[in-house]
């Protein structure tokens, strides 16, 4: 066949029989250049001498090519409306319920949409995890979704690949291992509790019988299981339901930190925070201070080898098991007064124990509940929900094995970033790179998709489709919210293309599950669909509880195999982080600047230790020194955390990341090169002075009161005599200095506000939701240490009493709207105005940035753009921006308006429809799991927020300077043991 | 000694040093008193390009802040004000002297005042240029805030606010420099016409001649000039109060501790005369060593103002003394916690102990007469009262604002070299200004010194006549 001469780059014209002559080297780069053109060839322009011939070339070529779209796997677009309906209009937000999983257990949310694009996350009140409210980190996936830095389409060995053409690379692989049934293929997945997935392990495990599928994560609850199976003789997991508790004891249970069921957790847990004869009790015994341990109304520090020998303790008191272990004075009381109380509450009470304690211990927690009558009121058991995709720390070293033994030729990963999580000693990178064939599907770039010889970009969940169980077993579907931005698939279509159908779509892998399994007609079944997706649950799919009785001998014997804790020596202690969880949020810039909620540190993790420690080790706040356990050892600054048990030194994981993100790389240390696999604690820690000093960017400095009544809190005692009701009487109501009060009672509407310190655990979930409702820009790290975060609601967080065990008070604080407000009569300009329902408005329009208002400020809730925090901002980042609300420039102030776009889009619902505003929520109210904040109108007898400024304990912040806040807080009520006073 | 010798000894030594040393003509006045002008001096074209150079800084300093923004500075949450307030303040007080000077002390008819008061009022000016630029680049968008502040009349129907301190500030500050430039150039009429006349270059009589505005030296022009001196000197003497007291306000109208305190408008009245006179102290006696104008500045000049520097300071002490009380004595806990925490053992309370040092320990030197007659000693003591009235700023600004009500916001501050670059910058600016005015402008109120030679004089004649 004759080759025809194809569209070809322009040669320089040059004179026949001459060669070119240049003069200079720019000349030469100059021509070079010229000739090539801004764009490919016949890429912008049609050839100059476009022949008959060639014009034939290109006709035949389009014609040809046009078709092939007809060849791309069906995958399922989400195109604009072609017939706008009629009830959408621009501006308009729409609610699609979805949901998220965090290590396989999924959070039911509803994703608010404007304009096609998803702008904000909320729970979903069906949800039996969420009930509305949501978690940092479910809040942060937003933010991710719309990262410039995401990973983008699929690469092997540097080439770029298109879907079609990895289908067809997949394809093949996967014919070439099913001739030996897969010896040398091998599965690196992250716990996922979704139907689908395991219905497509179900077939991988068909086709492939010699494969391998591991389940893997850095945090994992095998301890729990483990526990589960020495109790019960087989894994059922915990339920747990703290309505009717009124004694709990947490061992080292962090059940209030975000993790798992954390959100109805603490939502159950705030209920009964208010003074009355349904408050309840919490005990927690643990080595750092944890947000549970903050929130604890007795807190027994002391280092994780001792929660057993703790825990032993409190079950002999209670004679479950017999034989108590010797403890100190002070916890030999505490044991006796916990167990007495527990005792006292029989049915009433739980025993919880944390993901990081021995097998031992929740088998003991298991006796302990069934001791005390708990199972079926607290506590239920049932089957886990990860089934078979558990994550198992043993998987790294077994496939460390696999590989070294030669035995893999491909191996597909899409659990989380295991070269960097990796056990410590263990060169997961460098066996990666000897495997021919390494899939990893991943969101971000990371340590891991640098040693992978395929990477294959992952979609957002709010651009996939799937279905997620919660932890109760609850069924949710995930939908997408918005077209993949970036090329890029899910892991759904990464093993269905092992099984020769990934072209299908997830949706007909998740829809054809769920047809099959619920065995309706196909009629019937789309309309039930329609009902699952819009109800963001699939009704009837919780586990039932399983009765199962504990086998004490066994529950026995394994604790006398625990090795005893040795009093000697330093102890490692290793935690999820607040703000990354095990590092795999380290991408994420709100998270990143999140302050912890214990130390208030923000993009850091620090090596914690109590004071006595390191006046012990002659250590002092931000030295670094260098921690080393055997031949390991990482450098770490150092951060006195009071509280903290002696002895003991807290890293959390999840920092120190040296690939990925702008955002992530070089955050912290990196505690995973100190952790042998799904090990939390370690005896035998070295800790070495060092030099160097480290600047922590901490958002608060301050942890004393000063004696100032600010966040103000009783005990059950003080409350129930007057003199503490008389403390407060003149904390609230209109100062003797103050003017008289503005009369509202003619305005429809007076919005107010109230925040109960008694229900507020410090989540941080607050912080989070206002930022993203409200545009809120991120700084890094040298500016929040310079003191310009711009968080407009913070939780300020109080410590009381000694430092080695102080009481702790969390308080969230935002504008609080003031009635007579210091910073408005200072504005030269009238940037900051009173509306006539009670709002302090700021009008960004007209602020020329004095800063008046913020140093007049008593509440220092204002926050000044000091410098253009967004300079330029990524397409794909823009489209993060909520519509409703301005996006500030430099040089501007700006402050917490009581979302006031919300008020005004109900008002505007409201006026359309003839009625007055019904409910409006605030952001941080939305989210907040423990209903600590209530917003609504103070001019409606009715209204939740009215009541609670007539609660008796109301107090008003500052009360004494006569702004009268429209902000009232309610005062923590503390219910300790009188037997441990 | 015989009685009579003895008590003439002691009348002499009560008596006042002189005014004018020796019996200078008037031909001697004017060369000696213009000489700068005529006979260019090697110090100070040398001192000029220093400030020139220094005003550098001052150009990059605010180039960067207006291109990049406040951040560039070490402003923060909570110290939203830092040496951009604490320079508008202390610029300002500096400015204070000269408006005294010149108006106060002409109403009170105090002779010493004519030698120095033309050197007070050219400081005045150039000090609250320094200072008038603060409002204006502190704000986050100076580009706005440069006619917003203005109540200008506008289709939105937007006014300032008028409750604000800040539109006070701007009303006071603008008034202040207007009546200050006015007052000056009124006073420099004669002179230039002096100038004009005695100049023999003709680019400097047409350039002194426009400036002179025609004067002659008429009676009728002198007629008019005295009656429009007195006025405007009438007009000034409430501006001196005012001005400073409505910078005081900018905090004592606001709630935060060490802020919110009424005894702020005379104590700061005071402590910027005090500053300001000190201000006066440091630039005239070098510019009268180097010009030599030793003759008409004399050390009574010099004594006179560390009396005035004296009082002052008594005022500004018992000024810190009351608000320590009152912090005490109203039992306010956050007051308290500054006036007794913060300030005395805070981060910055280095910063607090100089100030009362400076403020309140050195001019109580001034008691004594060898002190007060101590050229060096007063130099000395004028530069360390300058840094105590910039460290007094700091004090009430910063350390206010670092610790205030709630402890989960209070913070550290700490200046940036675009910080020290701007406040650099301005001293280098004022000194530029100042040396340009000396050098082109009469800098001692000739016509002024004149009368008063005339004056003293014919008083001595009378004397030595024998009046009864």
């Amino acid at each position: 066949m004759k080759s025809l001469p194809v569209i070809q780059d322009h040669a320089e014209p040059r004179p026949p029989g001459h060669r070119s002559l240049w003069q200079s080297v720019e000349e030469l780069e100059a021509r070079a250049a010229a000739g090539r053109g801004e764009f490919a060839a016949g890429a912008a322009e049609v050839p100059p001498e476009l022949s008959r011939r060639s014009f034939m070339q290109i006709l035949g070529a389009s014609a040809a090519l046009g078709g092939l779209t007809a060849c791309q796997p069906p995958r399922e677009k989400i195109v604009p409306f072609v017939h706008e309906p009629v009830e959408n209009r621009p501006g308009k937000r729409f609610h699609y319920a979805t949901a998220l999983s965090l290590d396989g257990y999924a959070t039911g949310l509803l994703v608010g949409s404007a304009d096609g694009r998803p702008v904000k996350v909320e729970g979903n009140p069906a949800h039996p995890t969420s009930q509305g409210a949501s978690s940092t980190w479910d809040q942060g996936a937003l933010l991710d979704l719309y990262d410039p830095e995401r990973a983008k389409g699929y690469w092997r060995a540097g080439n770029a690949l298109s879907w079609r053409g990895l289908l067809a690379e997949i394809q093949k692989l996967a014919r070439e291992h099913e001739a030996d049934g897969g010896a040398h293929l091998a599965f690196l997945l992250a716990p996922d509790a979704s139907p689908t997935q395991a219905e497509l392990r179900r077939g991988l495990q068909a086709r492939f019988p010699k494969a391998r599928i591991h389940v893997w994560a850095p945090v994992t609850e095998e301890n729990a299981t483990e526990g589960a199976r020495i109790a019960f003789g087989r894994p059922l997991e915990l339920r747990v339901s703290l309505d009717p508790a009124r004694a709990i004891l947490s061992l080292d249970s962090d059940f209030l930190s975000g993790q798992g069921e954390s959100l109805r957790l603490t939502r159950e847990f705030a209920r009964h925070r208010e003074p009355g004869a349904e408050m309840s009790r919490l005990y927690v015994a643990e080595p750092a201070m944890s947000l549970t341990g903050v929130n604890a109304d007795h807190r027994f520090r002391m280092k994780g080898a001792e929660v057993a020998p703790f825990a032993r303790a409190v079950a002999a008191q209670l004679g479950v098991v017999p034989g108590a272990p010797v403890l100190s004075p002070e916890l030999t009381r505490a044991a006796k007064a916990v167990a007495a109380d527990l005792a006292a509450h029989r049915g009433r009470s739980v025993v919880l124990a944390g993901l990081r304690q021995p097998p031992a211990v929740h088998a003991l927690v298991h006796a302990m509940n069934a001791a005390l009558g708990n199972v079926g009121v607290t506590v239920r058991h049932g089957r886990p929900v990860l089934g078979d995709a558990a994550p198992s720390s043993a998987a790294l070293p077994a496939l460390a094995r696999e590989i070294e033994g030669g035995k893999l030729d491909t191996l597909v990963i899409t659990a989380w970033n295991p070269v960097h999580a990796a056990p410590a000693g263990l060169d997961l990178g460098a066996l990666l790179a000897r495997i021919p064939n390494a899939l990893y599907l991943s969101l971000r770039e990371d340590e891991t998709s640098r040693r992978c010889s395929w990477r294959l970009a992952s979609s957002h969940p709010f651009e996939s489709w799937g279905d997620a169980r919660s932890r109760d077993g609850v069924a949710s579907l995930v939908q997408p919210l918005i077209a993949p931005l970036y090329e890029s698939t899910t892991a759904i279509d990464l093993l269905a293309a092992f099984l020769d159908a990934g072209d299908r779509g997830a949706l007909r892998h998740v829809k054809a599950h769920w047809a099959a399994r619920s065995a309706l007609d196909p009629a019937t079944f789309e309309a039930h669909w329609e009902g699952w997706l819009r109800q963001g649950v699939i009704p009837g799919t919780a586990e039932p509880a399983e009765a199962a009785p504990v086998d004490l001998a066994a529950v026995a014997s394994a604790l006398g195999r625990l090795p005893g804790a040795k009093g000697e020596g330093l102890e490692l202690a290793l935690a999820p982080s607040y703000g990354l969880f095990d590092g795999r949020f380290a991408g994420n810039a709100w998270l990143q600047e999140l302050p912890d909620p214990i130390t208030k540190v923000s993009w850091d993790n620090a090596a914690y230790l109590s004071e006595a420690t390191a006046k012990r080790l002659g250590v002092e706040g931000g030295q670094v020194v260098t921690l080393a356990l055997g031949s390991r050892s990482v450098q770490a600054p150092v951060m006195v955390m009071p509280g903290h048990a002696d002895d003991a030194v807290t890293l959390s994981i999840g920092y120190g990341r040296t690939d990925g993100s702008a955002v992530s790389k070089g955050v912290g240390v990196d505690a995973y090169r100190l952790r042998e696999a799904g090990a939390w604690f370690a005896p035998g820690l070295t800790v070495t002075a060092g030099k160097g000093k480290h600047k922590f960017a901490v958002a608060q400095g301050h942890f004393s009161m000063e004696g100032r009544p600010l966040a103000l809190d009783f005990s059950t005692k003080e409350w129930a005599t007057d003199a503490g009701r008389a403390e407060l009487e003149h904390l609230h109501g209109l100062p003797a200095t103050a003017q008289v009060p503005v009369d509202y009672s003619k305005q429809e509407y007076s919005w107010g506000m109230s925040v109960d310190l008694s229900r507020c655990t410090g989540c941080n979930a607050c912080v989070i939701a206002c930022q993203e409702e409200n545009n809120i820009a991120t700084v890094g790290k040298e500016q929040v240490a310079k003191g310009r975060i711009m968080h407009w609601i913070r939780t300020d967080r109080y410590f009381s009493g000694p430092v080695a065990n102080p009481q702790t008070i969390t308080q969230p604080v935002m504008c609080q709207h003031c009635e007579t407000a210091p910073c408005e009569y200072v504005c030269p300009v009238n940037a900051t105005v009173h509306s006539e329902e009670g709002l302090n408005e700021m009008v960004y329009n007209r602020c020329v940035g004095t800063r008046y208002c913020s140093n007049n400020c008593p509440y220092k809730v204002r926050r000044f753009n000091f410098l253009a925090w967004r300079p330029e901002v990524p397409d794909v980042e823009t489209l993060l921006f909520n519509p409703d609300v301005t996006v500030r420039s430099r040089g501007v102030m700006e402050k917490c308006t009581y979302c006031v776009q919300r008020i005004e889009g109900a008002r505007i619902d409201a006026r359309t429809g003839g009625k007055k505003i019904g409910q409006v929520q605030s952001a941080c109210q939305q989210a907040c799991p423990a209903q600590a904040i209530v917003f609504g109108n103070l001019n409606d007898p009715q209204s939740r927020v009215k009541k609670l400024h007539d609660d008796e304990r109301r107090y008003d912040l500052l009360h004494e300077l006569g702004t009268r806040p429209r902000t009232a807080y309610l005062v923590k009520i503390r219910n300790p043991n009188p037997d441990l006073a | 000694m015989t009685p009579p010798a003895q008590a003439a000894a002691e009348r002499e030594a009560l008596a006042p040093m002189p005014l004018i040393a020796g019996h200078p003509t008037d031909a001697q006045l004017n060369t000696e008193l213009l000489a700068p002008i005529f006979s260019p001096n090697e110090t100070w074209k040398k001192l000029v390009g220093l400030a020139a150079m220094g005003s550098g800084m001052l150009v990059i300093g605010l180039t960067v802040t207006i291109a990049r923004g406040i951040g560039m500075w070490g402003n923060n949450q909570p110290v939203g004000w830092a040496y951009d307030i604490i320079n508008f303040v202390w610029w300002i007080g500096i400015g204070h002297a000269g408006t005294l000077i010149s108006a106060i002390l002409l109403l009170f008819q105090q002779k010493w005042r004519t030698s120095i008061n033309r050197f007070a009022e050219a400081m005045t000016i150039f000090a609250v240029m320094q200072a008038a630029m603060f409002p204006l680049v502190h704000t986050g968008r100076p580009w706005f805030a440069i006619y917003w502040l203005f109540p200008y009349p506008n289709t939105m129907g937007i006014w300032p606010n008028f409750k604000s301190p800040l539109i006070w500030d701007v009303f006071a500050v603008s008034t202040y420099f207007t009546i200050s430039l006015l007052f000056w150039y009124l006073g420099l009429i004669p002179d230039l016409a002096t100038l004009r006349d005695t100049a023999t270059k003709r680019t400097q009589r047409i350039a002194y001649g426009i400036f002179a505005l025609g004067w002659k030296g008429s009676s009728r022009h002198w007629q008019h000039y005295r009656i429009g001196y007195l006025i405007l000197a009438g007009i000034s003497t409430p501006l001196v109060l005012s001005v400073h007291s409505i910078v005081s306000f900018d905090f004592a109208v606001s709630q935060l501790p060490g802020w919110h305190t009424t005894i702020f408008p005379p104590y700061f009245v005071a402590g910027a005369v005090f500053g300001g006179f000190a201000m006066v102290l440091t630039l005239i006696i070098p510019a009268r060593k180097v010009f030599r104008f030793n003759n008409v500045i004399t050390d009574r000049h010099l004594e006179n103002m560390a009396k005035v520097m004296l009082v002052t300071s008594m005022i500004v002490s018992y000024g810190y003394l009351m608000e320590n009380f009152m912090a005490w004595y109203s039992a306010n806990p956050y007051e308290s916690y500054l006036f007794f925490v913060t300030r005395p053992f805070g981060h910055y309370a280095a910063i607090y102990w100089i100030m009362l040092f400076c403020n309140v320990i050195v001019p109580q030197t001034f008691w004594w007469k060898k002190a007060r007659t101590s050229v060096a000693w007063l130099w000395i003591a004028s530069i360390l009262v300058g840094i105590g009235m910039w460290a007094e700023r700091f004090v009430i600004i910063v350390i206010s604002l670092y610790r205030d009500f709630l402890p989960s916001s209070w913070g550290l501050y700490a200046p940036t070299w675009v910080d020290w670059f701007i406040f650099g910058g301005t001293i280098s600016f004022f000194s530029l200004l100042f040396l340009l005015f000396l050098r082109f402008v009469p800098s001692v109120a000739l016509a002024e010194v004149k009368e008063l030679n005339h004056e003293m004089q014919h008083e001595k004649a009378h004397a030595a006549g024998g009046h009864p």
